[in-house]
């Protein structure tokens, strides 16, 4: 065996892997995490950091570009999968790995990168601009949408992983403006003039054709660079499918905006996390066990989410584990010593409670006021609040796990009292763009994490309407 | 006393260094495997370090207009910073080299990784790596003044900046012993300075892994492992500086000097896992209104002991 071969069996021993959920993907999420940390294949953050793209749940149009754009962002040796269905979790994790082990099926993946002598990073913005030539009419949307952001020119500095409003813009004036002329490595100049009819940036030459950020006061009354930098719609540790336009200043958010994409409006998705209610309300006899069961669940879910974005990997792994044991059916006899623990050692940590007091306080009638009910609601205060809540909640629904009588319509699912037409999650939402404004980004993402909206509830109401329009 | 090593001690103390690192990341890979419900054997604790193959097949990665100069510079600067301090400190009673200024050399290598760090932060050209190079900044500025007094407070106990020195006039009683806030304000610092566990803060998740979130390859492994180098030199380095060096009953020193690093490292890798990130925005006001006031108290201790002396 060759040394590269050799190496690069080595090496996908134990590949990181971007597991990047789309709406409705929930289940097949859990199912891939589930089997990664029993094999010990660590996650991935970033493009830049995995060698295998794990795309869980039914494809969405509106997410092909980004997607793309991520996948152009995997170093070589890499491989990708697409896992519909929880089931095949198992065979596509053991192929996608047989694919980045194998030298033959990376070289395959190389050749035509070696024909092509640009840098790589023009090769990416010209695979990722014809992506968003064929995209339709969402491409052209967003061009629009970015034109309205007027002399704050947006300067790609995001990466791959996020759907980035500038990029797409700037990438399809340069794949224009450069086609044809491959061989002509230092083009610059005429990316260049394109921003300049763009941006307006005078005779500066700025680096790599990229526009300048904007600048504008911040908060202290300082002028600082403006960066417009989307969170999400692909975001580790990020409700799946939501997307936040942040306006930063240094690491504090100016502004944050939802955007309202009209991200599921294609196909139907159902919440897993609401399975139970769903079920109930279409008349089919379901056990308040097995309701409690999947809120306990949804809830770790949300709080090993919590833990991750707050730096604790290890007391999340835990949490993780104990939310897969819960859907595989354990007894509660079997879960209530860690989780005790990890109640005991989360719920009591003095130093999460201090890093996490008075983050995105919502009263409880600021929450009743805006339709909140469930956790967020009955917390009344802050992150640490929210957290200390869920705890609780899941220690009695843990307690309860063997009720066999039938599923009350009235029993709150996860994210609050279910209502098919207003989703608890839509109330969630709407909060964030008020609660985040002026935090400092790792305090938004705290925040974003503490409230957790499930996207695809909001996908399955949206799609309903859609059905009866 | 503390003496110059050979020169072949030039080569086993980065030796040494990265056999200690590796220690202390396959005890962490361990831990986590019985967290996560994985059988805990030799070969799950000896998985990460499949990352050195991992990089060596690793394309090398180039954003939109990056620093590439400085990008690298800053990305080897941080485990060559952690393999230099090393010079200064003893095994034993062999140091590569016993300046008279050792402690003083010991922070300029530290103070190095700020650099190294804010470069590798800056180069790629991407928001979420500049946001973690700034927060390196800012955590620079709460966790390195306390960290100086408290290696202040034992050059000033020892009235020498020779770390053998130091060492040695630990003679009957540690400086962990009557320095106890000096003692933990270095060891939080040993952790701010690898940037691990609480102090995570400029790697954080919720920036997507910020300093090391455009890195890939040779440049992830070279920040991955100064991390964890820098963890072990401080380990050794809490040895002759607050737990009396090489000195101990029947073993020989640098069999000491081996325990010692050894139980230090391993409470640094407890703590590691037992701790969510401190962010700066709140640990800078704790820093300079408890930790700064506290340690120039500490500084005073010894300082008033041997004028009295």
């Amino acid at each position: 065996m060759d040394l590269t071969g050799t190496m690069l069996h080595a090496a996908a021993a134990r590949p990181r892997v971007l597991v990047v959920s789309m709406p409705g993907g929930a289940a097949v999420r859990l199912a891939a995490e589930r089997q990664l940390r029993l094999r010990d294949w660590p996650p991935a953050t970033t493009p830049a950091q995995a060698d295998l793209l794990l795309v869980a749940g039914p494809l969405c149009p509106y997410l092909n570009p980004a997607l793309e754009r991520l996948w152009q962002n995997l170093p070589a040796p890499r491989a990708r999968a697409h896992v519909r269905t929880a089931d095949e979790v198992l065979a596509a994790l053991d192929a996608v790995r047989a694919r980045l082990a194998s030298t033959a099926a990376q070289r395959d993946q190389e050749t035509p990168a070696e024909t092509d002598s640009r840098p790589r990073h023009d090769r990416r913005h010209e695979q990722s601009a014809e992506q968003d030539g064929t995209g339709g009419h969402t491409s052209q949307e967003k061009a629009a949408r970015d034109g309205e952001h007027g002399e704050e020119s947006v300067p790609d500095r995001g990466n791959g992983r996020y759907i980035g409003s500038g990029s797409d813009h700037s990438s399809r004036k340069r794949h224009h403006g450069s086609h044809g002329r491959e061989e002509k490595k230092g083009d610059g100049g005429d990316a260049h003039e394109d921003h300049q009819g763009h941006g307006g940036h005078g005779g500066i030459e700025m680096p790599g054709g990229l526009p300048m950020a904007g600048q504008g006061e911040d908060r202290d009354g300082l002028t600082l660079d403006r960066l417009h930098v989307p969170l999400g719609p692909l975001l580790s540790d990020w409700p799946a499918g939501l997307t936040l336009r942040l306006v930063l200043q240094g690491d504090v958010v100016q502004a944050a905006d939802l955007d309202e994409e009209p991200l599921f409006a294609s196909r139907p998705v159902e919440s897993f996390w609401v399975q139970p209610w769903l079920r109930s309300a279409a008349g089919e006899a379901v056990g308040s066990g097995e309701a409690v069961r999947r809120r306990a669940a949804a809830r770790l879910d949300s709080l090993g989410r919590l833990l991750m974005v707050a730096g604790w990997p290890a007391e999340a792994m835990k949490a993780h584990r104990l939310r897969d044991d819960l859907l595989d059916g354990a007894p509660a006899a079997a879960l209530a010593s860690r989780l005790e623990r990890l109640a005991r050692r989360v719920g009591r940590s003095r130093t999460l409670f201090w890093l996490t007091r008075g983050l995105g306080v919502v009263t409880a009638r600021d929450a009743r006021a805006a339709g909140v009910s469930g956790p967020a609601a009955r917390a009344d205060g802050d992150v640490a609040a929210r957290y200390r809540r869920w705890l609780t909640d899941i220690r009695h629904d843990v307690a309860r796990l063997d009720d066999s009588s039938a599923l009350d319509p009235a029993e709150e699912s996860p994210r609050g009292r279910w209502d098919a037409r207003q989703p608890p999650s839509a109330a969630l939402v709407a909060l964030l763009p008020h609660l985040l404004d002026g935090t400092e980004l790792a305090a938004a993402r705290l925040i974003v994490a503490s409230l957790d909206p499930d996207m695809d509830e909001l996908a399955a109401h949206s799609s309903e309407g859609a059905a009866r329009g | 006393m503390v003496e110059a090593g050979a020169w072949w001690t030039l080569l086993a103390a980065p030796a040494l260094l990265l056999g200690l690192a590796v220690l202390a990341v396959t005890t962490d890979a361990a831990l986590t495997a019985r967290d996560a419900g994985r059988p805990v054997t030799v070969s799950a604790a000896m998985r990460p370090l499949l990352a050195v193959p991992r990089a060596l097949v690793a394309q090398p990665r180039r954003m939109p207009a990056p620093d590439r100069v400085l990008w690298r510079a800053g990305v080897v600067s941080v485990p060559v910073a952690a393999v230099l301090s090393t010079l200064v400190i003893p095994f034993g009673n062999v140091a590569v080299a016993d300046l008279s200024v050792g402690l003083v050399w010991f922070n300029a290598m530290e103070v190095l990784t700020w650099a190294g760090l804010w470069l590798a932060g800056w180069g790629p050209n991407a928001a979420f790596s500049l946001v973690g190079g700034y927060r390196f900044l800012a955590q620079g500025l709460a966790y390195e003044l306390p960290l100086m007094f408290a290696l202040i407070s034992t050059a000033t106990g020892a009235q020498s900046l020779r770390v053998g020195d130091i060492a040695a006039a630990q003679d009957g009683l540690w400086y962990a012993v009557w320095m106890p806030v000096a003692f933990v304000v270095y060891l939080a610092g040993v952790l701010a300075f690898s940037f691990l566990g609480p102090f995570a803060y400029p790697v954080g998740q919720d920036i997507a892994g910020g300093v090391l979130s455009e890195t890939s390859g040779v440049d992830r492994l070279m920040l991955q492992a100064g991390r964890w180098l820098w963890l072990a030199a401080g380990a050794a380095m809490a040895v002759p500086l607050f737990l009396g060096g090489g000195a101990g009953p029947v073993l020989p020193a640098w069999a000491w000097s081996l325990i010692k690093t050894l139980l230090v490292l391993a409470v640094l890798v407890a703590a590691v896992r037992r701790l969510p990130v401190i962010r700066a925005d709140r640990y800078v006001e704790f820093a300079w209104v408890v930790l700064i006031p506290l340690t120039i108290v500490q500084t005073l201790v010894p300082a008033l002991v041997g004028l009295n002396r």
